[in-house]
């Protein structure tokens, strides 16, 4: 579970995340949406650690991000909007790598790199240096690296940025799989439609604010207001 | 043109952006630069006049073999020019995104190519140049040259002999890529390595200073000759001795010979120059393709089968956090040519330095000359600490670049990565440092002493050190990070690493005043005959541990707590 407890960040005078409060329960599937520069980074960053919250809490599992970070990392697991991996390593090494930093033993960590080489389609590339990956390869890397540890709480920022559109079904799927073993996932995203698509609630943030937060029920009553289409709620809702 | 200077302006725009920005902590910054810098750039012009003073009134070794000594300090800052210049230019003329993506627009290869040659050369080379003209200000204090008679011998002999320096480096690394492609990487850096190594090894075989000092004497030396039969054949028409020239000739008030000499180092450094963009056209460009073949050689797809030392999926006794930071620690050094190519280097010259200095034949019982003896090698064996560090250390955060998530973000005490990186690093400068100090101390603990005590002090500042320079280079190295740079060798040669470099001499220079005046004690004991207390060593000693553990601890804390900003 995730909970955001009126968090606000601030960067000398400029207010980045402005007194965010809300909850996402084990099993739903959350879509983080604004436009640019609104603040959903700042957030994920400081639902990750990268961060530090100028005010408020944010708890994974019960475990407070800044007091107990280590028990609630160990719950978590993050994918970035970009996804940088060391480039001298190989993928597979990058994968272990991840393993041990999540302390699991090195058999568990074999076998579940076997099944995500096999899940993401990597096995060509896997044993190739990083830097000689492509977009979408150091993306579907990243986000196998983010599954080796079976996190109980996924936070993901932008998840289909670089992917074709085989790997983004891949990434759909495992996803909703996720989320119905019992997985709070966080993602923000910029693309409607798979907001649409994937999530069970949806929040719009604006200038650091929460400026909507409801289910695909509500949601669909606010897009009647309008002409029927997300696009024009995002719109009008971040204008 | 236009587009060369189109690209200048943007580049220049944006480093006065990021070197004067306005925020509190970059002024404060700025400003403790500013300070450290004068501070040794005041350092540099006394040390400068004070040793011209102290060598011609003292030793009196006469002006000409003087300006040889001068020559062979030239040829090291040549040297460490030179080799600068290789390695930045490998990384930034061959591996640089900047130039992949230069490549793309429509400006020609031979601009990208001036421009990063120029960019590499005074990025790299600007504390070279604060530090050389403030020398040369000492120097001339001495003898009361004119302010314009120094700037033009900055501007129109140093300048051009440093630029001459970089010219060179950049023709030894275009052959190189060139015989490369055709023999391979390691074996054409490993024969290139030994090839320089031979050379720096020969000019000192032959230009040795004792064996000049000792030419000299029972000759009837003038004060202002012109010694030229004390000179080795082809070494005195080498750069260097032609820059000590134009300075001896300028303190013998001949200055016509002087200008000869200039004009003839800088024809040759135009002509030089020349050659380089000659060779920059018929090759750069093709060269940089021939990266990409050597990078998808070492990058060759691994066997499944036959697990590799280090290899991941070796078991290990090690913690797992432990064991996945060890082994990326290790591959991402290992896989850097930058990085291994640089300590291979440094490793073969301080060997050759540590073999050397121990069969050196200590004669003289003066107590003034084997303790200025034995001060600089004592310096000398921080000196190369501190370039280790530096070179090595300094980078260590920063290359985790825009990466470092996968660790930041994982239930991973932040303190782990650290002291990972510090232990490495440790030994990294430790095993080297406890070399020179072992084979630097052998001959006098060989020729003049009963029980090594000397032996003992060295290990033991060896240690204390090393400590210190490791943790102010990783501490500052945190402070000072910059996850965007992916080039240690640019990281390096950053306003955080020098100002670290600069922090590292002065603790330095505090240790050799420490150990000034029980050293000289000591050498008199042993040559007059007296006992000698223990007392008297034991205190600097134990100033050196104090000093160097609360320096160590302060810069520690800084790195910790910088880890502890966001990210």
């Amino acid at each position: 579970m995730i909970e955001l407890r009126n968090v606000t960040k601030k960067f000398g005078s400029f207010t980045a995340v402005d007194n965010i409060s809300l909850v996402v329960p084990p099993g739903e599937f959350f879509g983080f949406l604004g436009p640019n520069g609104a603040g959903k980074t700042t957030t994920i960053k400081m639902m990750t650690g990268l961060f530090s919250p100028t005010s408020g809490e944010i708890l994974i599992n019960g475990f407070d991000v800044v007091k107990e970070p280590m028990k609630a990392k160990s719950y978590t697991s993050y994918v970035p909007d970009q996804p940088f991996l060391y480039d001298k390593l190989t993928g597979r090494e990058f994968l272990y790598f991840i393993g041990g930093l999540y302390k699991m033993e090195k058999k568990a960590i074999a076998s579940k790199i076997e099944e995500v080489i096999e899940h993401f389609e990597i096995g060509d590339w896997v044993d190739k240096r990083t830097e000689d990956y492509s977009q979408g390869m150091r993306q579907r890397v990243t986000i196998a690296a983010a599954l080796v540890h079976e996190p109980k709480v996924f936070i993901i920022d932008e998840p289909m940025v670089g992917l074709d559109p085989k790997s983004s079904k891949i990434v759909r799927e495992t996803l909703r799989m996720m989320a119905r073993q019992g997985a709070s996932i966080f993602m923000s995203t910029h693309s409607l439609p798979i907001a649409e698509e994937l999530c069970d609630r949806i929040g719009f943030v604006k200038d650091g604010r929460l400026v909507f937060l409801g289910t695909q029920e509500n949601l669909q009553a606010y897009k009647q207001k309008y002409d029927g289409k997300f696009e024009s709620v995002f719109l009008e809702l971040t204008k | 043109m236009a587009i060369f200077f189109h690209i200048l302006k943007y580049k220049f725009l944006s480093f006065m952006k990021s070197t004067f920005d306005r925020r509190m902590v970059s002024a404060v910054r700025g400003l403790g630069s500013l300070v450290v810098f004068g501070g040794f750039a005041v350092v540099a012009y006394l040390l400068a006049f004070g040793v011209t003073k102290f060598v011609l009134e003292q030793t009196r070794i006469s002006l000409f073999v003087y300006h040889r000594f001068i020559s062979m300090m030239l040829f090291v800052l040549f040297v460490s020019v030179n080799m600068g210049n290789i390695i930045v230019s490998y990384a930034t003329l061959y591996k640089s995104s900047e130039v992949g993506y230069l490549f793309t627009k429509p400006v020609s290869f031979m601009q990208i190519f001036l421009l990063k040659f120029l960019d590499n050369f005074l990025y790299s080379s600007t504390t070279f140049f604060l530090m050389v003209f403030m020398a040369l200000l000492g120097y001339g204090a001495y003898f009361g040259y004119a302010w314009y008679t120094l700037l033009a011998v900055m501007l129109f002999v140093l300048l051009p002999y440093l630029f001459l320096s970089a010219c060179v480096a950049v023709l030894i690394l275009m052959s190189l890529m060139k015989a490369a492609s055709k023999l391979g990487f390691r074996k054409v850096v490993g024969g290139l390595a030994v090839l320089y190594i031979a050379v720096v090894v020969l000019f000192f075989q032959v230009s040795n200073p004792i064996t000049l000092v000792q030419k000299t004497q029972g000759m009837d030396l003038n004060a202002d000759g012109y010694l030229k039969v004390l000179d080795s054949g082809l070494l005195s028409n080498l750069p260097n001795a032609w820059a000590s020239d134009v300075l001896f000739f300028i303190a013998r008030g001949n200055s016509a010979l002087a200008v000869t000499h200039a004009v003839q180092l800088l024809l040759v450094t135009i002509a030089m120059f020349a050659v380089v963009l000659f060779v920059a056209h018929r090759f750069y460009y093709r060269s940089w393709l021939v990266t990409f073949e050597f990078q998808a050689r070492s990058n060759t797809v691994q066997s499944g089968r036959r697990l590799k030392l280090f290899d991941f999926r070796k078991k290990s006794f090690l913690s797992p956090q432990m064991e996945s930071l060890l082994k990326k620690e290790y591959f991402q050094f290992f896989r850097d040519a930058s990085q291994w190519i640089h300590l291979a280097v440094m490793a073969v010259l301080v060997a050759a330095f540590a073999l050397s200095v121990g069969n050196v034949n200590l004669r003289l019982r003066v107590t003034t000359i084997q303790t200025i003896g034995y001060l600089v090698l004592y310096a000398f064996g921080g000196f190369l600490s501190c370039s280790l560090a530096l070179r090595f250390i300094f980078p260590a955060i920063s290359i985790e670049g825009n990466s470092f998530w996968s660790q930041l973000s994982a239930p991973l005490n932040r303190k782990k990565p650290f002291f990972v990186k510090f232990a490495i690093g440790f030994l990294l400068v430790l095993v080297p440092a406890l070399l020179v100090a072992v084979f630097s101390n052998a001959p006098f603990v060989r020729t003049f002493e009963q029980r090594p005590l000397l032996m003992y002090f060295g290990i033991f500042s060896a240690f204390w050190v090393s400590l210190t320079l490791v943790s102010l280079n990783l501490g500052l190295g945190g402070y000072f990070a910059n996850y965007k740079e992916k080039n240690p060798i640019r990281l390096a040669s950053s306003q955080g690493a020098t100002l670290t470099f600069l922090m590292s001499l002065v603790y330095l220079i505090s240790l050799v005043s420490i150990v000034i005046i029980p050293m000289t004690e000591y050498f008199q004991s042993l040559f007059l005959f007296f006992p000698f207390e223990m007392s008297t060593i034991v205190a600097p000693a134990t100033t050196i541990y104090m000093l160097s553990a609360s320096l160590s601890a302060f810069a520690l804390v800084v790195g910790l707590r910088s880890l502890q900003r966001d990210f």
